[in-house]
């Protein structure tokens, strides 16, 4: 026991956790994120990186299969955590972090699982269906220096070779199918934007919700308990606003919009109009934010009104990200009531926004609109 | 230069400069723990490269369908290897691992290495967002890469030497970081541009699920990752000789003027970590080529003028 149980010990405090939100529990993902950072513990961005796998939320039949994907792809030692309420986190870590300790337990795990990885026999269409961060994408890494286009019945480890297409200069390119979402950080629970590549360019894209959710909400409160229910503005704002700082990269200022989130989430207002405060002046101050924002998803009034947007998404990401701090300073401050909302951004209409962006673009073009989570819209929009 | 001005030590001692290295990256993970926990309002932090090394060693790793293994392996391994050659060359006060006659440009020759490097690991793992990690990388490396050539060429010609301990010795009076501070700025940006540190590491990023990193597990991680440090402690204790008059300084003895010195480029460069924005690869693109490179050129014009001058 003695050298192995005490690296043990010390990894245990240093534990990743990959957190996967069932759309509708946005409470339950906030309290995991909170208390694993209490803990010393770091969010995971890949399952290849996870310890622990924490599925805010009963997940639904689509769901359930990439989780149980996910699942496969962790390296081990790995825990799952199934969490269906906020009040249940703490326990359900406490239990994560004492099964991560028994070290025989993960020795049989590791025995006893697949010793290759391979790609699921079910894999739809063209094998681009599910996988969400990419990896084991099939049907991507097929540059032509593998034999030349052509036949896609050729198929290395069940990977078909890519299929050639026109890029926007009308040369043929290879394109590469990469599905965003549904468990990617800092994206929308539940959003998944299966995209056409060409290069790291978005030719083409589809939008739906993971297990057609969007008509079905009671579901999702049924199970949730608490949970569920229309999120406070404000914190879902903070919540859009760290998402889209953390993709910029500024950690410290990402770090101030969660102490934010979670002081209005607990109603600690004084903590949270502090936070609130230095976030703006952060967010105001950084000319290196403001040129890597600079640009992004630029709508101007003929852009909103073709993608029948509310009139808040105007301008770039920049502009976006400032007047939405500046909403979360009036309602933290109290000082004016909420304006009147005009509404999200449906999920639908995102492919046609993000065609023709770079992959790092569509991420912060996303992340600076206010994605509606439970949209009227019910269709499935094509780019 | 007819003589050396550092004493050659034999080739054990580079058991004691890996040693002294590795101590300095603990340092930076350190710090870059902690400065994380206060940011998170979390507290603590000091101890977590412990607990972080630990995690990884215990982790199994794991392969991807169709992987590169061996490239992807060389890729991360790689990056462990480079820092320890980058150190070859810096003088720890009086005394240096190997005195080459070209050491500035072994240097150079090590950091333009990361760019197979990082680009193996993120092709390696044969998934899409490695791969678009690793070209970020190339494109990031376009941009720094020539302003930072020219940036190491000005003190080499204030010195009129390419050998390290020459040009830290030509420094006895004035610092190079006084008259060339544009090369200074420059080079720091290379050093964090190799390591793929802070405002260089969209190829890591969060947008692409980690990117380079997004496959990687257990050991195959904590090389990868203690490569990056090692790089920028590397890059941070070679500004030393270049621009901060090595072993220069009152009271304490040469090489603990150079172990001072380094720790603070080091603390800065952590500490700008959080507070700086990732340069998109295409917008950074311009500011290195527009901006960047002809500043370096203009700076070396500047300096060999003066030393035309100086006779």
């Amino acid at each position: 026991m003695g050298l192995s149980g005490a690296l043990a010990r010390l990894a245990v405090r240093a534990t990743r956790v990959l957190v996967v939100e069932v759309p509708g529990h946005w409470a339950t993902r906030m309290e995991v994120e909170h208390q694993l950072l209490r803990r010393g513990w770091r969010p995971a961005w890949t399952p290849a990186d996870a310890d622990v796998l924490a599925v805010c939320g009963a997940p639904g039949p689509e769901l359930s299969e990439l989780v149980d994907r996910l699942w496969e792809q962790m390296p081990g030692p790995r825990v799952r955590a199934d969490i269906t309420s906020p009040g249940t986190v703490g326990s359900a870590l406490d239990a994560a972090a004492a099964l991560l300790l028994d070290t025989p337990h993960h020795r049989t795990d590791a025995q006893e699982r697949a010793q290759e990885p391979e790609i699921p026999e079910d894999a739809d269409h063209g094998g681009h269906g599910g996988m969400d961060h990419g990896e084991m994408d099939h049907g991507e890494m097929d540059h032509g220096g593998h034999g030349g286009h052509g036949g896609m019945d050729m198929a290395p480890e069940g990977i078909p070779l890519a299929e050639g297409g026109e890029d926007r200069d009308g040369l043929e390119m290879d394109v590469l199918h990469l599905p965003l979402g549904p468990v990617l950080p800092f994206w929308p629970a539940g959003l998944v934007l299966r995209c056409s590549l060409q290069g790291d360019v978005v030719v083409n894209a589809e939008a739906s919700m993971v297990d057609g959710r969007n008509d079905d909400e009671d579901d999702g409160a049924g199970a949730a308990g608490p949970s569920a229910g229309p999120a406070p503005a404000a914190v879902v704002r903070c919540d859009q606003v760290m998402a889209l700082l953390a993709l910029a990269g500024v950690e410290d200022a990402a770090a101030c919009a969660r102490r934010a989130r979670d002081a209005l989430l607990c109603g600690d207002e004084d903590a949270a109009r502090d936070a609130v405060e230095r976030l703006d002046r952060t967010v105001r101050r950084s000319w290196l934010l403001r040129s890597s924002l600079r640009g992004v998803l630029l709508l101007d009034r003929a852009g909103l009104e073709r993608h029948g947007l509310p009139g808040h998404c105007r301008g770039d990401a920049h502009d976006r990200l400032l007047s939405r701090v500046e909403r979360i300073r009036a309602e933290a401050g109290g000082t004016e009531p909420t304006p009147a909302e005009d509404g999200g951004v449906p999920w639908a209409v995102v492919p046609d926004l993000v065609t023709g962006l770079e992959l790092g673009s569509v991420r912060l073009a996303v992340a600076s609109l206010d994605l509606d989570p439970h949209p009227a819209v019910q269709a499935v929009g094509h780019g | 230069m007819a003589e050396s001005v550092v004493t050659t030590v034999p080739g054990g001692w580079a058991v004691l400069a890996g040693i002294l290295l590795c101590g300095l990256a603990f340092f930076a993970v350190a710090l870059d723990a902690a400065l994380s926990a206060r940011a998170q309002g979390t507290g603590g932090g000091w101890g977590a490269p412990l607990g972080r090394a630990a995690r990884l060693l215990r982790q199994r790793r794991r392969s991807t369908v169709a992987a590169d293994t061996l490239l992807w392996r060389i890729g991360g391994a790689g990056m462990l290897v480079g820092a320890f050659l980058m150190i070859a060359v810096i003088p720890l006060g009086e005394w240096t691992l190997a005195d080459l006659d070209v050491g500035v440009v072994w240097f150079n020759t090590v950091d333009v290495m990361v760019w197979a490097l990082v680009w193996l690991a993120g092709w390696g793992a044969n998934s899409a967002h490695g791969l678009v990690g690793g070209y970020r990388f190339l494109a990031h490396g376009l941009a720094y890469e020539l302003p930072l050539m020219f940036a190491l060429v000005a003190p080499a010609i204030a010195a009129g030497s390419l050998a390290v301990g020459d040009v830290a010795a030509a420094q006895d009076g004035v610092w190079f970081v006084v008259w060339m501070p544009v090369a200074f700025l420059v080079f720091l940006i290379g050093v964090t541009g190799f390591s793929v540190w802070g405002p260089f590491a969209p190829a890591l990023a969060a947008d692409i699920g980690g990117g380079v990193l997004a496959e990687l597990s257990g050991v195959d991680r904590l090389v990868l990752q203690a490569g990056r440090y090692l790089f920028l402690t590397a890059g941070a204790a070679f500004s030393v000789p270049l621009f901060l008059g090595g072993g220069a300084g009152p009271v304490l003895p040469g090489w603990a003027w150079v172990l001072v010195k380094t720790v603070a480029v080091l603390a800065v460069l952590v500490w700008l970590r959080r507070k700086l924005p990732l340069l998109r690869p295409d917008r950074f693109m311009e500011i290195g080529w527009m901006v960047l490179l002809p500043a370096a050129v203009l700076q070396d014009l500047v300096v060999s003028l003066v030393v035309v001058w100086k006779g």
